[in-house]
């Protein structure tokens, strides 16, 4: 079976410069957050930096003021991506929990309806959804940055369907012990739901890491802007640093990646999840 | 469910609790789902400022009047069309022959799918500012069309044509989310039963055979299911072009809907005019989210 054929040669050809196309960009962003400016937009491309130009770092950290908010902003993204991540998981799992293993009425009606907000898209109910929290008075605080969400309807899908199999005789024997409803969902229930939590929690912090649109409404100073704002304005003020804004980029990246590589099957399986959703 | 306990008193008071569980949920999405789009499509038929002092007027469909004789709206239309169609139909083929070529691989297919899917793993905002550097009029994107087309020297102006700038957009989602797909594709392929393909051996059918007469029918519903998925967040793309314009890209070619209701609503502040681009948005997208569940209730196959 070893031997060369045509066809095997050419898909061979074909996944290498797609690895390339892939990959360019990114070791681009690594070696051009080490170099500086002037060798970075230059023909042709040294990949490989001369010698280490950490002041990129500096700047990046320090921004163009010298104000060092990039530290405040990464740690709102933080807040912001662990506490959506943390009530996504609970609310859907409490909420897939009902919707899977009790009996009462509406509760179908109350899951088509769930299920309908899936729907809607963001970017058509973010105005008045601005209008609502500033109504409540949170504009520019953590609370109006995570509020709308909480919790989302695919959370409460994933979670139902997961539920779903779940043996009733666990919860039955739970019951018998005397155990409470809610003692059942915390000990029962949500240890048991290991892999379903973790592809959640990283689907909604890796959103909330990403999220732009809301935080460009809401966060109205420096102080609680978050990364992806800091990016936006560091970009269009430092066009000139290009290391500096890579340094910035690889900086805003490093999480995710060092999320991916502990947990890719969780980022994987998030993807498939979300492939396998039917009417 | 337990309905083997009959519907005593012990399980009626289970239930009230599976009731109590609920509550948050109907809360959340009451407020924050339900509300806000009944809110948009009732402000979409108001004159209404943010800061203006005035009560909102009603002026019934006249929003909508404005926005379909307004060419600065059909241009975002057009935006947001060119971008969609000229990103996701690349991404569905390119995504696809990927997907097939690693599943014929013996070794590496675990690297290279996460290789492919690793932009994936960056923000939005991160792959555009990267691109924006690769774009630059001597950057990277200038050197490699150059070598590949030979045209040494050449500056292809990414961000000063008009044509050029859409490219640039389109070129950014697509380095971003092609290995996102590969996955989706890939997991598809896997459900297709190897059986068949032995069985096609047997019968002498080459590979170039099978691709055309089992997998690309069997993947139909992958295929369907990708194309609308990937349509549907190509309507709602925002960060791109938002960053782009931002660091001086001309923003006409590239005004997108999710950028005119931002621009609408936040910068101008005419929430009543932004509420029925939202609500148009909205209804394209609804219909697209219909065709996805209705192809995919058709499109159950068992093998």
């Amino acid at each position: 079976m070893n031997r060369i054929s045509l066809p095997g040669v050419l898909a061979r050809i074909i996944l290498a410069l797609a690895l390339i196309f892939v990959a360019a960009p990114l070791v681009f962003m690594i070696t051009a957050s080490l170099m500086p400016a002037s060798d970075i937009v230059k023909m042709p491309y040294r990949w490989i930096p001369k010698h280490l130009h950490v002041e990129n770092f500096v700047h990046a950290v320090a921004g163009n003021d010298g104000s060092f908010i990039f530290i405040r902003n990464i740690f709102n993204s933080l807040v912001v991506a662990s506490v959506v991540s943390i009530t996504t998981v609970l609310i859907s799992s409490l909420t897939g929990y009902s919707l899977s293993k009790f009996s009462y009425r509406g509760r179908d009606l109350v899951f088509l309806m769930i299920m309908a907000t899936m729907m809607i898209p963001f970017e058509a109910i973010m105005i008045p959804l601005y209008m609502v929290i500033t109504k409540m008075g949170l504009q520019n605080s953590y609370q109006g940055l995570i509020l709308p969400f909480l919790v989302n309807a695919f959370g409460v899908f994933m979670m139902r369907q997961y539920l779903i199999t779940f043996p009733n005789e666990f919860i039955d024997a739970a019951r018998v012990d005397g155990m409470s409803e809610f003692a059942i969902y915390r000990q029962v229930i949500l240890p048991n739901t290991g892999p379903a939590i973790a592809t959640l929690a990283i689907l909604a912090f890796r959103s909330q890491w990403d999220n732009l649109l809301w935080p460009l409404l809401i966060a109205q100073t420096e102080k609680m802007k978050t990364i992806p704002l800091y990016i936006v304005k560091f970009t269009a003020e430092m066009h000139t640093d290009e290391g500096a804004m890579m340094a910035v980029a690889l900086i805003a990246s490093v999480p995710m990646f060092i999320l991916f590589f502990a947990l890719s099957n969780y980022f994987v399986s998030g993807a498939a999840v979300y492939s396998s959703r039917k009417g | 469910m337990s309905r083997h306990h009959a519907s005593s008193p012990l399980k009626r008071h289970q239930d009230r609790w599976g009731m109590i569980f609920v509550l948050p949920a109907i809360l959340f999405f009451s407020l924050f789902s339900f509300y806000p789009i009944i809110n948009a499509l009732f402000t979409s038929l108001f004159r209404k400022k943010v800061l203006s002092l005035k009560p909102p007027t009603f002026i019934g469909l006249e929003n909508y009047h404005y926005l379909l004789t307004s060419a600065d709206f059909w241009n975002s239309i057009r935006a947001t069309i060119v971008f969609t169609l000229g990103t996701f139909i690349p991404l569905l083929v390119a995504s696809l022959i990927l997907a097939v070529l690693i599943t014929q691989m013996r070794r590496g297919q675990k690297f290279l799918q996460m290789a492919y899917y690793s932009p994936a793993v960056l923000s939005s905002v991160v792959a555009a500012a990267i691109w924006l550097l690769i774009f630059d009029p001597r950057g990277l994107a200038n050197q490699w069309v150059n070598f590949v087309m030979n045209t040494p020297g050449v500056d292809h102006k990414w961000f000063a044509d008009a044509t050029m700038v859409q490219m640039a957009t389109m070129l950014v989602y697509f380095w971003k989310y092609v290995g996102y797909f590969v996955i989706i594709f890939i997991s598809g392929i896997a459900s297709i039963p190897p059986t068949l393909y032995e069985a096609a051996r047997i019968d002498g059918s080459s590979s170039w055979q099978s691709f055309w007469r089992i997998t690309l029918p069997l993947l139909r519903p992958t295929v369907v299911l990708v194309s609308i998925m990937s349509m549907l967040q190509c309507l709602k793309t925002f960060s791109t072009q938002y960053l782009f314009t931002q660091s001086g890209a001309p923003q006409g070619p590239i005004n997108v809907i999710t950028m005119n209701i931002y621009n609408t609503g936040i910068r101008d502040q005419r929430i009543g005019r932004a509420s029925a681009m939202s609500i148009i948005l909205f209804a394209i997208m609804l219909f697209f989210t219909w065709l996805q569940f209705s192809t995919s209730k058709s499109d159950e196959v068992s093998y």
